[in-house]
């Protein structure tokens, strides 16, 4: 029983973890038709900055927390003034694509930039509490409690953001249809630049809790970006609800997988999973029949 | 009083073409006036050219007096309400999120809520509607959708796009009915439209685009009587 209960948690952690994740990267891919293949490198970013401010300079953990949010969304910020803004006003036709490829750079100089600072040896993250609730044969490791609580209230509030302020409708407005969205006076590029420093500050607070329960290292974010792509795919681009649900029905049957069959099968059933719902689906299981232009 | 919008040999175009070929009228204050063509003439187009959204290769945009060309769209938008071809509602917004983005640059939030009373009343079918999601209306319950929106930025002058577009008979005339609403509260109205005789009893002045030059101008009971209809719309 304990051990069902174990990997109950273990599945429900990393699926508030890829739900994070997939949030990010679908809140700029729907606003923007945008894939960022950088948003691994703001999560790595995210880790690596409140390791700096706790181990290296020794500062309070709730500022390390507040520093990994920051350069996430600096970082988001960064690529959109420089790289997606130059690329949308000279040939917005070929955008999704060249996107994709500008960012990918980004994300192997950022990567190769904290290879260069930090070196490749493993950090561990200073962020973090220690200890474990229990009770009976049940224990639930304070970590894994802590991450699913900053996932779903990060998510409360994204949430209410969309729907409850003005920012967040425009960003929906935009994502919806920008030339309507335009004729009402929002102006899209400042949307855009919120929507991705909105990204990339969850990025990095995803950064800090990955490594919380792995470790530091440059190619952090990279698990974490592969299956928020795969979230992303499998729930249907666009639907952001959907990506959560797809993130943790996914991430607890790669879980269950992986306790039954061992690790190496996790990833394999996760994509045989996709594979299916591809060709049952192939606009995902809540996506919606339209093509999406910008 | 200056003119709600006063248009001087506008030019724009894509890549290499150009589409309207130096167009020139005005709209005067609380004025209700028409350009009519047959499709793929060049009236969407001057709506789009107006807003923003295609760039005026040359000639002057002027609206209230203010020199608009050349502008971003998101700072025409305070000037002009345009109500677009097609609609192009936000999807998966419900009818009162459509209706409240309408009036996104309004800070005011006791105006945005009276606008919207305002709103429901003319179009008394959008309050029973106002929570459900724009995708479930019916092509009429968008027309309306898309209007009333237009009306909620609070624009004194409108731009609507073929508002008949794809809709059934009883529903167009429907639409006009709140047409000639508007224009009785005091709107000034620029409205494209493909067929003349929808626009007869309402509009001021009538302007006949051809190929994307306004070829004769005038009251619209003298248009149904001229040649120059004929010919654009049949060739010749």
């Amino acid at each position: 029983m304990d051990l069902i209960g174990s990997v109950v948690v273990a599945g429900l952690t990393t699926g508030a973890l890829y739900a994070l994740a997939t949030l990010g990267l679908s809140l700029v891919w729907g606003a923007l038709g945008m894939l960022n293949m950088a948003h691994g490198a703001m999560l790595t970013l995210g880790g690596y900055s409140a390791f700096v401010i706790v181990t290296r300079l020794g500062l309070p953990m709730p500022l390390g927390v507040l520093a990994s949010c920051v350069t996430g969304a600096a970082a988001g910020a960064v690529i959109y003034l420089s790289v997606a803004r130059p690329l949308l006003a000279r040939a917005p036709e070929t955008f999704e694509t060249t996107i994709m490829i500008a960012t990918f750079g980004v994300a192997v100089a950022l990567e190769n930039a904290i290879l260069l600072v930090f070196g490749g040896q493993p950090f561990g993250q200073p962020v973090q509490i220690a200890g474990t609730l229990g009770a009976g044969g049940f224990t639930l490791p304070n970590q894994n409690l802590l991450i699913m609580v900053t996932a779903v209230l990060l998510m409360l509030a994204i949430a209410a953001f969309l729907k409850q302020t003005k920012g967040g409708r425009a960003i929906r407005a935009v994502a919806q249809n920008r030339e309507a969205a335009e004729l009402l006076g929002v102006p899209s590029g400042r949307v855009y630049l919120l929507a991705l420093a909105l990204s990339g500050g969850l990025a990095g607070i995803c950064g800090l809790l990955v490594s919380s329960i792995t470790q530091l290292s440059p190619t952090l974010g990279a698990d974490p970006m592969l299956k928020a792509f795969i979230m992303c795919v499998v729930a249907g681009l666009g639907s952001i609800p959907g990506g959560i649900v797809a993130s943790f029905g996914l991430a607890l049957i790669e879980s269950f997988v992986q306790y039954q069959f061992g690790a190496r099968w996790g990833f394999p059933v996760l994509l045989g999973i996709v594979i299916l719902v591809l060709i049952v689906r192939p606009s995902g299981l809540f996506g919606r029949n339209q093509v999406r232009r910008l | 009083m200056a003119d709600a919008l006063a248009i001087q040999d506008l030019v724009s175009g894509y890549g290499a073409r150009d589409v309207l070929r130096k167009i020139s009228l005005v709209v005067p204050a609380n004025g209700f006036v028409t350009v009519v063509g047959p499709n793929g003439h060049g009236k969407t187009t001057l709506l789009r050219t107006l807003s923003g959204l295609v760039k005026a290769r040359s000639g002057r945009v002027v609206a209230a007096g203010e020199d608009v060309t050349g502008m971003a769209p998101s700072s025409v938008a305070r000037h002009f309400a345009h109500v677009p071809q097609g609609d192009m509602l936000f999807m998966q917004m419900s009818v009162e999120e459509n209706l409240v983005m309408g009036a996104w640059l309004e800070a005011d939030r006791a105006l945005v809520a009276e606008r919207l009373e305002e709103i429901y009343r003319l179009l008394p079918k959008l309050a029973e509607r106002r929570r459900q999601t724009a995708s479930s209306l019916s092509g009429g319950e968008r027309r309306m959708t898309g209007i009333g929106r237009g009306l909620m930025t609070g624009a004194k002058t409108l731009l609507i796009d073929e508002p008949s577009l794809g809709l059934a008979p009883i529903v167009i005339e429907q639409v006009y009915a709140v047409l000639a609403q508007l224009k009785a509260l005091g709107r000034s109205i620029l409205l494209v439209e493909e067929n003349p005789a929808r626009v007869e009893d309402l509009a001021d002045e009538i302007h006949l685009l051809d190929n994307g030059a306004l070829v004769w101008s005038g009251p619209p009971k003298e248009l149904l009587a001229r040649d120059e209809l004929l010919k654009t719309y049949l060739g010749g």
